[in-house]
């Protein structure tokens, strides 16, 4: 299997196009009223301009490529790996580096894992426990289902679909599965999935990292290597198991999925007749549907943050790569159709009794959690003093519940909102639609 | 590629004495954050700073000015660095002093119409605060998250610029931190510190820090005076096939002092982006388009402008010019009456194309030499396969205004970026040539100023740069003296 996973090299063109005009620093609309708010995590924590969004990204880049910035200064390997690479910048930006902005972030993380350098060593432990573990959290295998002893206990088992077929494949991932606060989503989630009657199972103990991590952090090669096996196993659970949706509550998955594993040759060819959805997607097309109601009432006032990887990680750029268009290279069009903005909003405006608010800064000018991007593992105490400023945020704006969609800004968020003594909790919209679907729905 | 910066000498002892005033976190050597301040949008080489620090207080620019000046190290003050004439660029190293964490609006007065800012304000973070306020300030076409203050005391311009003139005629009060570490003040909160709302009837002082292009101190606090916002727009585009009709509508309209803004743009300099290399126009497309905003406070005063307009209209029609009342090309209209805006503060519209760079022979000229510097500026753009984009804007009458050409490059390419300096720079003596005075100039501008000027203008230049940066260390080389 290939894989076309771009080189720093290849990006030059596009880091190139980048005017260092700073307007990837703020989130800005004209309005009116005109709206102005930092976008940028580590632009906000560190200031200086090489941390800077977009702009500071494209010089790091330009430096490694001129030769004057190199790998064996551990300060500017670290500088790399300051940033979530939520693409908060990458929504201001309108030049021809737009498309591109992540990737190069990524494939200078790459570079420096190449030149033994990268990532940081704490992120180094994550990759190694990959290897050893093939999860990010040193979990051993058989930690994997704790979170399924309760559906036993109850007498409500899941499915192994590596023993019994399911059209459904129920995608787990490693933090709702090993991390304590968040197994509270995976079990939403097989709650929901229940009382809907849905036919589905998980992997078990056979479910290994996404890779999503991985790819992060610029090792490739860890990457392929978990990527290849379950583009691979999915062909397979496919055509032997029956599997014809996967369906995963967790963002970071999802978007490794849907657009970290596009860039294998094969991806069309193994993944052929399998559509992959997350809950919040799935939960709203029922809900469109007319399949599904929500009986009980939930007065509470949340806000929605939305994540990264479900939100601005899934536009689809339209670049004219043979200049047919505009010019080689120009970027020619943003699609956010396929980013999850609306649907989780449309279930929580269907559940009886609950009063959405909004904060400033969402969908495409969201503001990261802070976790992203290798951060929370790497840079564990700017991740939360991060996620406190999203918390205080969120309190502006009178509701005392956050919802997202991602376990991982679930975890951090919380844990954002401990540090400040804030009463807000933040839930996964899992936790919400089981509290209100009726037991057999 | 680009030239790479050349690598400069930083000194442990400096660091040391840079730390302690503003903390570690601030004060760094480290190459990978210098080299992000190395470089702008310009044609400019890039050269690296030595230090880079990042203050947070007054006290503290005071501290690391008192230092610079005593070791002789040159300071040079940072906000967002957006300016296209590498005013930032540090010509002989130094301290790179970013003041983007000092944001503050301190206070806007909604009765007096000023308000007071620190030098990181941004446009965008202002234009919010201020349309709370139902407020507004002459927003220029630069990136939502350029300053106010550096915009301001570099003669920048805005879209109110014909209404209220230059964004540095708006300043009502400084505070200034002066080379040498000591804080002053001009215009009424020097006499009252409560009080920022003009600089007269007091000797003008503030003339010591703007247009000095960071060369005499750092201004720390700026008082603005900010207007309010009339809720009926309206805006006439009219076109043109050549610039000489141009200029008798815009002359004959801005008699009337009815516009905000009132600018013409070429063909080249409407088009989103702007072309590069140089294109032909299109046969039949004219070759100028103007947008001229106007606010009013109640319909009746809206329709008494229209009238006005038209009356203009018919008699530039009865002239026999070419003009016609015709839609502006959509986005280019958004990108200069939405202010501020990240289609043209991205440079979206400038050199989203071209590649990186941008770069301008900007000025203010005389109206009436408008044209015949548009001939000349569009032979030479074009012998250097670049678009004539040339913009004109009347300022608060119709005695001068800006000319400008918008001219974007491929950064990438040494020989591109030349080639583009080097048109800029002939055009740049064209306009001279015709009594105009660019703004902003990078060093190859002033050294062509120079060469012009009265020597009891440079000697006055020289006496009171010597007098308040005793040992050139504010931004030196820059006003090419």
């Amino acid at each position: 299997m290939e894989w076309k996973i771009s080189s720093l090299k290849d990006l030059e063109h596009y880091f190139w196009r980048c005017t260092a005009c700073g307007t990837c620093r703020s989130a800005y609309t004209f309005g009116p009223p005109p709206f102005a708010k930092p976008i940028c995590p580590a632009g906000h924590e560190f200031g200086f301009e090489g941390f800077y969004s977009s702009k500071g990204k494209a010089a790091f880049a330009r430096g490694i490529c001129d030769g004057t910035l190199t790998f064996d200064d551990p300060e500017f390997v670290d500088a790399i790996y300051r940033c979530t690479i939520c693409a908060g910048c990458q929504s201001q930006c309108q030049v021809d580096y737009k498309p591109h902005i992540p990737e190069v972030i990524e494939a200078m993380r790459r570079e420096a894992v190449l030149a033994g350098a990268g990532p940081m060593p704490l992120q180094k432990n994550l990759i190694q426990s990959m290897k050893n573990y093939n999860n990010p959290y040193q979990g051993p295998r058989r930690l994997r289902t704790e979170w399924i002893r309760p559906f036993k206990k109850e007498k409500r088992p899941i499915k192994d679909i590596n023993k019994e077929p399911a059209p459904i494949l129920f995608y787990v991932g490693c933090t709702g599965a090993f991390n304590l606060t968040a197994r509270a989503v995976p079990t939403a989630t097989a709650n929901i999935f229940q009382k809907l009657g849905l036919d589905f199972g998980i992997l078990g103990e056979e479910e290994i990292c996404c890779g999503s991590t991985a790819m992060r952090l610029g090792d490739a090669e860890e990457f392929k290597r978990v990527a290849t096996r379950y583009l691979e196993m999915f062909k397979m659970l496919h055509e032997e198991r029956g599997v014809n949706t996967i369906i995963t509550s967790c963002a970071g998955c999802y978007r490794a999925i849907k657009k970290d594993y596009i860039l294998s040759s094969e991806y069309d060819k193994m993944m052929n007749g399998i559509e992959v959805i997350h809950t919040a997607e799935y939960v709203n097309r029922l809900f469109q549907q007319g399949k599904l109601k929500f009986e009980k009432e939930l007065p509470w006032t949340v806000t929605y943050h939305d994540p990264c990887h479900t939100g601005r990680h899934l536009n689809r750029f339209v670049v004219d790569h043979d200049g047919s268009q505009l010019w080689p290279g120009a970027f020619v069009d943003r699609d956010e159709s396929k980013c999850l903005y609306e649907q989780p909003r449309k279930v929580l405006q269907a559940i009886p009794g609950l009063k959405l608010v909004e904060m400033e800064r969402i969908r495409s000018n969201s503001f990261c959690c802070g976790g992203g991007g290798g951060v929370m593992t790497g840079y564990g105490d700017w991740a939360v003093r991060n996620a406190s400023l999203r918390i205080a945020e969120g309190m502006e704006t009178g509701a005392e519940k956050m919802v997202s969609i991602c376990p991982f800004c679930h975890y951090n968020l919380n844990e954002g909102a401990k540090r400040i003594g804030s009463p807000m909790n933040v839930h996964d919209l899992t936790e919400l639609i089981d509290r209100v679907l009726p037991d057999k729905a | 590629m680009t030239t790479m910066p050349k690598e400069s000498k930083v000194e442990e002892r400096i660091l040391k004495e840079l730390t302690s005033i503003v903390g570690g976190k601030n004060a760094t050597t480290a190459k990978h954050i210098r080299y992000a301040y190395s470089y702008d949008m310009s044609f400019v080489q890039p050269k690296l700073p030595d230090y880079v620090v990042m203050a947070e207080t007054v006290e503290q620019i005071q501290e690391v000015l008192r230092l610079a000046n005593r070791e002789k190290i040159p300071v040079v003050p940072y906000t967002a660095g957006t300016n296209i004439g590498g005013l930032c660029i540090p010509e002989r190293g130094g301290i790179l002093l970013d003041l983007k964490k000092m944001n503050r609006i301190i206070k806007i007065d909604p009765e007096s119409h000023y308000a007071v800012i620190e030098p990181g304000v941004s446009h965008g973070q202002l234009a919010e605060a201020l349309y709370e306020h139902k407020l507004r300030f002459g927003w220029p076409v630069g990136p939502p998250s350029a300053s106010v203050s550096s915009c301001a005391i570099s003669h920048g311009i805005g879209g109110l610029n014909a209404r209220y003139g230059l964004n540095s005629q708006e300043i009502t009060s400084m505070e200034v931190v002066l080379p040498t570490g000591e804080l002053v003040r001009v215009g009424s909160c020097a006499i009252n510190e409560e009080a920022w709302h003009s600089t007269l009837p007091l000797p003008k002082l503030d003339g010591l820090f703007k247009g000095w292009l960071g060369g005499t101190g750092v201004v720390t606090k700026l008082g603005i005076t900010v207007h309010p916002i009339p809720p009926f727009l309206k805006v006439f585009t009219v076109s043109c096939d050549n610039v000489e009709d141009m200029y008798s509508y815009m002359l004959n309209l801005s008699n009337y002092e009815i516009c905000d803004d009132l600018t013409a743009v070429s063909w080249w300099l409407a088009q989103v982006p702007i072309p590069y290399p140089y294109k032909p126009k299109p046969d039949g497309a004219p070759e100028w388009f103007s947008f001229a905003n106007t606010n009013s406070f109640t319909e009746k005063e809206r329709e008494a402008r229209v009238e006005i307009w038209q009356m203009v209209v018919e008699e530039e029609k009865k002239k026999g010019t070419s003009l016609n009342v015709t839609q502006y090309p959509e986005e280019a209209l958004r990108a200069r009456t939405q202010l501020p805006s990240q289609i043209v503060g991205s440079t979206k519209n400038y050199c989203k194309m071209g590649g990186a760079g941008i770069s301008w022979p900007g000025t203010f000229t005389p109206a009436n030499k408008w044209a015949p510097v548009y001939r000349e500026w569009k032979k030479l753009l074009i012998g250097h396969n670049l678009s004539p984009s040339v913009r004109m804007s009347m300022y608060r009458g119709v005695h001068y205004g800006m000319l400008r050409a918008m001219i974007p490059f491929n950064k990438q390419n040494p020989e591109e970026t030349e080639n583009a300096r080097k048109a800029i720079v002939e055009c740049l003596k064209v306009d001279l040539d015709h009594g105009g005075i660019p703004y902003k100039p990078p060093i190859d501008f002033g050294v062509e100023i120079n060469k012009r000027a009265h020597p009891g203008y440079l000697e006055l230049l020289r006496r009171v740069k010597k007098f308040l940066d005793p040992n050139d260390i504010m931004n030196p080389g820059k006003l090419g003296i």
